[in-house]
């Protein structure tokens, strides 16, 4: 790491409020930064409120940290803070080439995965990327014979930036692609997941990254949107150059103010928070997220 | 079951029915060789069939219908009520019998295939994925499958897992002998049960036949799958308690009941369960009791709402994260599922060589994946001789036959697949070796699938059940699917050497499963109401009867008076069941008692009552002893037989005595017959609370609506018969019934068991040995204050004797506190013993 790395205090609060008692609660928690990118965690702490009964940790079938816990006595809230220091390395986002085509891409992985990861995981359609008519013709534009895979992805990306419109409150966790396709309105996770339909209905492996995004615009420049919240984005991948970040709703390359926490194949797969309760009444949640710059603490 | 035959079976000449059969020319029959002479194994069975002639096979088949019948064999509510006589589970009296020889090479073959598949599922969760890294199969038809639990990644099976646990594989023979697998089943395998009900039917039916040809016993393999299911119990637990969750309203309910309560196991389904501090939790009315070990009989995918389904209806919580703990042994593994998939079929000869390095023995049907170039190419150029199967899950596509599309047909489906080739395989269609099945026009050839079943025990050994479920194709020769088909057999495997002496289920350490007594929050409630709906239908046609007997005994004439009487009760009952609005509906008096009688969705009605009471029993099989099951069994067939041809209301006066007395039968049975555990309490709780409530109603009901004072006498009869005391009354008072002393009766006569005081008191006695509930008060509590009004009112009662003007004046309020205090009775049961939290996710 350089002097020229950066520091990141995250502090991402999850407050649950409800208008009854719960009696038993089960969660996990996918709140810890991955360790395998260009960021290394200097501390991450997971404080819930009341204190759990039981907590453990793991890694999940993508590799991400999980926190899970249960509280097994009445309670009538849930809070959930976590906070980590986390170090960037310095970054110049540019385009790579993919050194291939996007047609051949299609076969290329489908005849030989030797890449140890699964690609067969980031080519499926999922729950929230299903294969739709209106994608797959949202997609036509970008594509022309021949042209390099990651061309065709940073086409993708901007088109979606241009040609969606960033609306908190359109969208819910749960709203269908369809929906969202035809808006033409949604938020980071949403504009994700069209991506990531898109690409996976042409073969291009391609995964969902949730983070957080840094919050103070550097001088000079437009406020980048996301910021105060969880952000999401997306990796497509092709063999010259591995996983490479997309920003759809900056229509940006993610250099170091983005702090990836997970990837998975779709927002389901890393759900910052997911639980059941047992219980009756209605809940409330707040969620509150600072990203702030920090100096190195000097080693005495 | 997806292999079909579609030769027509050959006319059958009448006469010996083992002289006339007849196979097909150009299939292998499993009973007669090329030669025309019986395989072996089979000739004694012929002969018997021979010696008994055309009749002998039907009186086996009618003592097999009654059989099942009676044992509630497969008991399909949702189909009969549905009016399908597919309803019941179809036995044929001729076995499937295999040489000892023949068996050998099967079981070889099974075992083998057990082995094979275990390695998969190691290799898939917990394991190196060589399967993919060594390219033996396409990664997507894994990955795509939603059976495959990426949650489980890191849950070896054989570590925390039972294994594969119980596993099911169809068998089919082609015309050469030479034997396929058609499925393999994991996830929840149906029939194991079915195999063991059958066994027990016809070894009664042809017990001699049975011992005679030295019929390998298959009750054995379940105390040995029990007793491994114990040893699997997480090492530092110091019990093993063992539980079959079941998924409720499947059809495999009674399945699962059967042998819960053959093997004396806990059945319980999810909401039963919950996951406290990474361990498994039963609920019963003492308290969390703690669950080591669980045959699960529910979808893997469905176990754990927290991580993996969305349908979050059903599941338990937490159970996965106590399965990665260590906590909790589960047969299966939940991942599983996955290895259904068809998408295995065309690599598992490579994946046998490579992960067991043994060829393998029992093949699948030839199968080739579209998702692949070439086998695309060969599917799509004899597609019309193709079986087209999905490779998701069972159920995700309906199976088609090439052979019997129409060229429309054949075109869309070869669309389909073009235009998404992964998600599909296609197979060749098997021309499976037939057996004699006995039909009204004697023993005829039909195609024919050995569900085999297997698990590995100690130290992997494979044990393979030795019989298994047979099903035969129906007419038209199609087996429509495993749950549908036409008709099953029992298997025979002969072996002259095997040891006769049973091997009793001793050796299931039954201390250290779970006990069949422990009652679980559910199974408490359904008792309560058992004896809820039990007292009600009693309670209804004895009303019914006091209707009818007013129309035919001595004081029926049709005087203005009766009419009242009678339409008076009539308003009582369907007043009581808070359903005066139909009454309105019926214009002839016969037209409002048939609703009673003969309708099944009048609230007020038999059928209504007699529908969830069947529904209540039924969730509640493993309580029940034998007996019991014969008692219900009369009370509900009973009564849709002897009213069938019922032609007016008068048809009905026989077959209300007879429910009644069946009522009395099974009720007096459980009195005697059942301990007197939780389970138990409820039962009784349950009739006496029901008894206290139609009690106050119909005393409410007569008090608050001023009736001729010149029927009072005739209604308050009425009300006596109705709740059986009119005997007690008359030689008690000696004299026509009037209001005061009749309710005095009723209510507060300290020593009559029909009295409330009575009920009241000994419900008080019986819930003193009810738990503390957590969280409420205790139910007992609730009793004495309605207790104390009872006798305050009843005080005011002997005060006032004979003068029902009087009594009307603040009768009506009292009985309605009552009620409303046994009903409050009944919420707090429900609240503190029976209900389950409300569930919200996030």
């Amino acid at each position: 790491m350089s002097n020229a790395d950066r520091r990141y205090r995250i502090r991402h609060r999850t407050v649950y409020e409800y208008s009854g008692r719960i009696d038993l609660c089960h969660s996990y928690a996918h709140l810890a930064a991955r360790q395998d990118e260009n960021q290394k965690t200097e501390s991450h702490s997971l404080t819930v409120l009341p204190e759990p009964d039981f907590r453990s940790e793991r890694k999940d079938y993508f590799g991400n940290k999980v926190h899970y816990f249960s509280i097994e006595s009445s309670h009538e809230s849930l809070d959930v803070i976590s906070d980590m220091v986390v170090r960037k390395e310095e970054a110049s986002p540019a385009l790579p080439s993919g050194e291939i085509g996007w047609e051949d891409l299609k076969e290329f992985h489908r005849a030989t995965d030797q890449t140890g990861i699964l690609l067969g995981n980031y080519i499926l359609p999922t729950r929230a990327c299903p294969f739709l008519g209106s994608v797959r013709e949202f997609m036509e534009p970008s594509l022309s014979p021949g042209k390099d895979v990651m061309e065709v992805v940073h086409d993708l990306m901007s088109r979606v930036y241009r040609e969606f419109d960033y609306t908190p409150g359109a969208t819910g966790t749960s709203t269908a692609l369809s929906e969202v396709m035809e808006k033409r309105k949604g938020v980071c996770q949403d504009f994700s997941h069209v991506m990531l339909a898109a690409l996976r209905g042409v073969g291009i492996p391609s995964r969902y990254v949730s983070g957080y995004l840094e919050t103070l615009p550097p001088p000079g420049k437009e406020k980048l949107q996301g910021a105060d919240a969880s952000h999401a984005w997306i990796e497509a991948w092709a063999p010259a150059c591995g996983w490479v970040g997309f920003d759809p709703t900056n229509d940006t390359i993610p250099g170091d103010q983005h702090i990836k926490i997970c990837h998975g194949r779709d927002y389901f797969d890393v759900q910052p928070i997911r639980g059941i309760f047992l219980g009756s009444g209605k809940q409330a949640l707040f969620v509150e997220v600072d990203v702030e710059r920090v100096e190195a603490l000097e080693k005495e | 079951m997806d292999t079909a035959l579609v030769e027509p079976a050959p006319a059958s000449s009448g006469g010996n029915p083992a002289v006339t059969y007849q196979p097909f020319a150009t299939r292998r029959d499993e009973a007669i060789g090329d030669d025309g002479l019986l395989r072996p194994g089979w000739s004694d069975l012929f002969d018997s069939i021979q010696r008994h002639g055309p009749d002998g096979l039907t009186t086996w088949q009618s003592e097999i219908h009654r059989l099942s019948r009676e044992r509630g064999l497969a008991y399909r509510p949702d189909r009969i009520e549905a009016g399908e006589t597919s309803g019941n589970w179809s036995l044929g009296p001729v076995p499937w019998v295999f040489a000892k020889e023949d068996w050998k090479a099967i079981e070889r073959g099974v075992s083998q295939r057990l082995r094979l598949f275990d390695a998969i599922l190691g290799d898939l969760y917990g394991g190196q994925q060589r399967l993919f890294k060594e390219k033996l199969i396409p990664p997507q038809i894994i990955l795509s499958h939603p059976g495959f639990l990426r949650a489980l990644h890191d849950i070896p099976p054989r570590e925390s897992c039972v294994g594969l646990g119980m596993a099911a594989t169809d068998l089919g023979r082609d015309h050469s002998g030479r034997v396929f697998a058609l499925n393999d089943r994991f996830d929840q395998p149906f029939g194991p049960g079915l195999a063991l009900e059958n066994r027990t039917i016809v070894n009664t039916v042809l017990p001699n036949l049975f011992r005679r040809n030295k019929v390998r016993r298959i009750g054995h393999f379940f105390v040995e799958w029990f007793d491994h299911l114990a040893e699997c119990a997480p090492k530092h637990s110091s019990s093993a308690r063992v539980a079959i969750l079941d998924a409720t309203q499947e059809d495999t309910d009674s399945e699962i009941s059967f042998l819960a309560n053959y093997c004396g196991i806990l059945r319980v389904i999810p909401s039963d369960l919950t996951v406290r501090n990474g361990q498994v939790w039963l609920k019963t009315i003492g308290g969390l009791e703690k669950i080591d070990v669980l045959w699960k009989y529910t979808a893997g995918r469905e176990l754990d709402p927290l991580e993996t389904s969305r349908g979050f209806g059903r599941g338990i919580p937490g159970m996965f994260e106590a399965l990665r703990r260590g906590n909790v042994a589960i047969a299966s593994h939940p991942g599983c599922e996955v290895l259904q998939s068809p998408g295995l079929f065309p690599y598992l000869s490579k994946i046998c060589q490579f992960l067991l390095g043994e060829p393998l023995l029992i093949p699948s049907v030839a199968t080739w994946w579209c998702g692949d170039a070439a086998p695309r190419q060969h599917v799509l150029a004899n597609l019309s001789s193709m079986v087209v199967k999905g490779v998701g899950p069972h159920g995700d596509f309906t199976t088609l036959y090439g052979s019997r599309l129409a060229e429309a047909e054949l075109a869309e489906i070869r669309s389909r697949i073009e235009a998404q080739p992964e998600r599909f395989v296609a197979q060749e269609e098997l021309a499976l070796s037939t057996v004699p099945v006995s039909t009204s026009s004697g023993l005829v050839p039909r195609g024919a699938v050995l569900r085999a079943f297997s698990f590995r025990g100690r130290e992997g050994v494979p044990n393979v059940m030795p019989g298994g479920l047979a099903r035969v194709t129906t007419e038209d020769g199609i087996v429509v699917s495993t749950r549908e088909a036409g008709e099953s057999k029992d298997v025979w495997v002969l072996d002259e050497n095997y040891d006769a002496k049973v091997r009793i289920s001793k050796q299931v350490r039954r201390s250290r499963l779970t006990s069949p007594e422990t009652v679980t929050s559910h199974a408490a409630e359904n008792l309560y109401w058992v004896g809820r709906n039990a007292e009600r239908i009693d309670f209804i046609s004895r009303f019914m009867t006091r209707i009818l007997q007013g129309r035919t005994l001595g004081f029926a004439h049709a005087t203005p008076d009766e009419i009242e009487h009678e339409s008076i009760l009539l308003e009582a009952l369907f007043s009581l069941h808070e359903c005066t609005g139909l009454l309105d509906a019926g214009n002839q008096a016969d037209e409002k008692l048939l609703m009673v009688l003969r309708e099944s969705d009048c609230p007020a009605g038999i059928g209504y009552h007699l529908r969830n009471f069947r529904r209540n029993t039924n969730l509640t099989r493993e309580q029940w002893s034998t007996a019991s099951i014969l008692a219900i069994e009369s009370i509900c067939k009973g009564w849709s037989d002897n009213t069938e041809n019922a032609r007016s209301v008068f048809g009905y006066a026989s077959p209300l005595e007879s429910l009644q007395l069946n009522l009395a039968a099974f009720l007096g049975m459980n009195l005697d017959s059942m301990t007197r555990d939780h389970g138990w309490i409820m039962l009784d709780a349950g009739r006496r609370i029901e008894r206290a409530v139609n009690t106050v109603k119909l005393l409410s009901f007569h008090v608050s609506n001023a009736s001729p004072e010149s029927i009072e006498s005739l209604l308050n009869e009425s009300i006596l018969f109705i709740s059986d005391s009119l005997g007690t009354y008359q030689s008690s008072y000696r004299k026509e019934p009037r209001t005061g002393p009749m309710a005095r009766l009723l209510l507060g006569e300290s020593d009559y068991p029909r009295s409330l005081l009575f009920l009241l008191e000994r419900l008080q006695l019986v819930f003193a040995k009810l738990p503390e509930p957590v969280g409420f008060t205790h139910p007992g509590e609730l009793i004495e204050p309605a207790r104390e009004h009872l006798l305050s009112f009843c005080e005011r009662l002997e005060r006032d004797g004979d003068d029902t003007g009087a009594i009307r004046t603040y009768a009506e309020e009292d009985l309605e506190t009552l009620g409303a205090q046994l009903n409050a009775l009944s919420d707090h049961l429900t609240k503190s013993y029976f209900s389950h939290a409300n569930r919200t996710i996030l």
